[in-house]
């Protein structure tokens, strides 16, 4: 036991030795989070604010005016105009006399009153870049204007066709972010992210680079297990990646002053699950990765995409299509996404997101078992 | 003494004879339909330089790789210092030392990290890892270059560090597959001189190279082609036993030109560059140097001077792969 723990030291010691000599990923792990946090909340937080905005009411009842009320008191829209039809809105989009329009539909009253949750549609610009982000940006906003669970559906008007905006399925949506800050909303989503990115790729290259120079041959004929060479490569990666939650924990909120609501615990636990999870991914990438570039490329996409489009952070995972829905479900980025929104936004506690710990806990079992079996294979 | 008996029962005698190192049995490895190795069967004597020649592909890396454990043989087996290498591979694998001729080491750690690593590796405490680590800079001539990155050594260098790295535990075996190839004629004849003190310590060494004049060096050599042993024995006794054909060294100008023409000539056997000169092999008859003269005329190239020489081992190894190649295109 105390020469498979020297084994593993030496490989682990080898291991930062590689990336202390290699300054290209050290700086691609420990700084590009830290200036991706910046730019996307910057970007995000400067952008919301006075956009002018057209409202269509086609439910006209005392609910509906007073929730437009609220919305027109708001410091990030700036009515200009009151419409009567989509087709105006069409033409304010046009004249680029509006961004957004906000529309309620008939039954909204009715909806509140029978305590279902009511929809409230908006639709913005799609010619504007970064649309998407301002979209959930203006969403969340929205939402907290009013006390009380408004569900939003809000669609992208790319072309400027109405029709095809109205073929676009509602999203349904309970936000929170009750200082209307999208920084607090977006740093905690940022965090996953990168821990995703930065953890997934560097396990698949630095595993895939071992076997590439030859110097993998070597060890196969040493005393070292298979699993002792795994332990000992990964466990710099999973060192770093706490070191990086760490920071972009204390970058937001020091610097952004994104509250830290819930449990440290909580966040904690989700976070060691969270990279132990992506681990496995990065394990499976390197089993099948013919070269240090595939890994790479492989190591990008698979945690890239999944990273933005299926954790929850760029959409909301109830505005994906079912099929995507279905697949964001194996990636790791969509449990961890509620823990951390709950833990810094709602103040979750341990208890509160339980279930999600539980099945991040489960995931990480599950493709742990199956990357070291298939490691363990491909060695063989 | 009943118990020493009952033991013998449990688990199939290791009775390595006193003095063998490695002894390996109808060892086969197949990959799918393919037969990389077929049933090779031979001994290696502890203290022994045993050199393991073949062209490229003929099965020497897929060999050791069966010897040190790190793939399963498909059928046969082989014990290796005494352990069987199939069902004892981690105990075989920490009692061996294996240098590839890629050399294995990581070129972006220093002379002093990559022995600090394997002597990790191989779980050396301070104070051993200490007398080694002076010992191998010292044998590898690299005492002032220990904190100099390895991608910065000179080839000659690598290979000596990575000498020192695949035998930083002191293993009673060690395994060179290739260690020399790319190498420049200078540092080859240095390496050797280190693994002829290596095998003075007691060491048993088993190489595979594809350098003829290195084979001369080896106690014993065991030839292999397509995955079969096709002769095995010291360097004399190949010479001797397997070669009673007469070589000649021919010096001519245009050697391509003769090459190709004495390749078709039905009195040469085998012909074949030797350095810049050429190789004839005329085959047992009696009168070859006249045959010779003969068929060199024939291929213009008339007066030329041609000399016996002793076959080389590299005679023995051009006569054998041709004779196999003959052998099985009959077949
Ligand atoms: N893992 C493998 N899968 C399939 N074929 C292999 C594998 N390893 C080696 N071979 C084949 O086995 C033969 C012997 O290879 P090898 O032992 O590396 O030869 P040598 O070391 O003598 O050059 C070669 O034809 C090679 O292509
Ligand atoms: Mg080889």
């Amino acid at each position: 036991m105390r020469a498979a723990l020297r084994r593993v030291i030496a490989i682990t010691r080898k291991e930062f030795i590689h990336i202390r000599r290699d300054p290209r990923t050290l700086m691609s792990v420990l700084l590009m989070p830290v200036i991706q946090l910046l730019l996307f909340s910057y970007a995000i937080s400067f952008d919301v604010g006075n956009v002018p905005t057209v409202i269509l009411d086609q439910d006209r009842t005392t609910a509906s005016r007073e929730y437009l009320a609220a919305f027109e008191h708001s410091e990030f829209f700036r009515v200009v105009d009151h419409i009567e039809s989509d087709t105006e809105a069409d033409n304010a989009f046009d004249t680029s006399q509006a961004k957004v329009a906000l529309i309620i539909r008939p039954g909204f009253a009715d909806a509140i009153a029978e305590g279902h949750k009511a929809e409230v549609a908006i639709l913005i610009d799609g010619s504007e870049p970064n649309s998407a982000q301002l979209g959930r940006a203006y969403a969340v906003a929205l939402s907290s204007t009013e006390d009380r669970h408004v569900l939003v559906s809000w669609a992208e008007n790319q072309g400027l066709d109405m029709s095809a905006v109205g073929g676009l399925s509602p999203q349904i949506r309970t936000w929170y972010n009750p200082d209307r800050r999208s920084a607090d909303f977006l740093i905690p989503g940022l965090m996953v992210v990168i821990i995703m990115i930065v953890t997934i790729q560097q396990t698949a290259v630095s595993l895939v680079k071992e076997r590439d120079q030859g110097t993998f041959e070597q060890l196969t004929v040493s005393p070292i297990r298979r699993a002792e060479l795994m332990v000992g490569k990964v466990l710099p990666w999973v060192l770093l990646a706490f070191v990086e939650t760490a920071v972009i924990v204390a970058v937001g909120v020091l610097l952004f002053g994104v509250p830290l609501r819930g449990s440290v615990l909580a966040l904690a636990l989700g976070s060691v699950l969270f990279v132990f999870s992506s681990l496995a991914i990065g394990l499976l990438i390197s089993v099948r990765a013919s070269s240090v570039e595939v890994a790479n490329m492989a190591g990008l996409l698979i945690s890239f995409l999944p990273g933005f489009m299926l954790s929850g952070f760029a959409f909301p995972l109830e505005s994906i299509p079912p099929a995507l829905q279905f697949i964001s479900y194996l990636f790791p980025g969509r449990y961890m996404m509620v823990i951390a929104r709950s833990v810094f936004l709602k103040g979750a506690d341990v208890a509160t997101v339980l279930p999600q710990l539980i099945a991040l806990g489960l995931y990480t079992l599950v493709s742990l078992t199956i990357a070291s079996l298939a490691y363990s294979r491909r060695l063989s | 003494m009943a118990l020493i008996t009952r033991k013998h029962i449990l688990k199939p005698p290791a009775p390595a004879a006193p003095g063998v190192a490695i002894s390996v049995q109808s060892l086969t490895k197949r990959f799918g339909d393919f037969t990389a190795v077929g049933g090779v069967s031979f001994e290696v004597g502890t203290g022994e330089i045993f050199g393991f020649l073949g062209p490229n592909g003929s099965g020497k890396t897929t060999t050791i790789r069966m010897l040190c454990g790190t793939i399963a043989p498909s059928s046969g087996g082989a014990r290796v210092l005494g352990l069987d290498v199939a069902a004892e591979a981690e105990a075989v694998r920490a009692r061996i030392g294996y240098m590839s001729q890629k050399f294995s080491l990581f070129e972006d750690l220093t002379v002093d990290e990559n022995l600090r690593f394997y002597g990790g590796v191989y779980g050396l405490d301070g104070s051993r890892f200490t007398a080694r680590r002076a010992h191998i800079l010292k044998m590898a001539d690299l005492i002032g270059r220990e904190n100099e990155l390895t991608e910065n050594l000179s080839v000659g260098w690598k290979q000596r560090l990575a000498l020192g790295c695949a035998t930083i535990h002191e293993p009673e075996l060690v395994f060179l597959d290739e260690p020399t190839s790319g190498v420049d004629p200078l540092a080859r004849k240095d390496f050797w001189e280190l693994l002829y003190e290596l095998a003075a310590s007691g060491v048993t060494l088993f190489v595979t190279t594809h350098y003829m004049d290195e084979a001369a060096n080896c106690s014993r050599l065991a030839f292999i082609y397509r995955g079969d042993i096709v002769a095995i024995g010291t360097p004399d006794e190949l010479r001797s036993r397997e070669m009673r054909d007469r070589i000649f060294e021919v010096e001519v100008a245009d050697t391509e030109a003769v090459l190709a023409a004495l390749e078709n000539d039905a009195d040469v056997r085998e012909v074949y560059m030797s350095g810049a000169l050429l190789h004839v092999n005329m085959g047992e008859a009696d009168g070859a140097a006249a045959l010779l003269d003969v068929a060199l005329a024939r291929a213009g190239a008339a007066g030329a001077h041609a000399s016996r020489v002793e076959p080389s081992i590299e005679d023995v190894f051009v006569h054998l792969v041709t004779r196999e190649q003959r052998e099985r295109s009959v077949i």
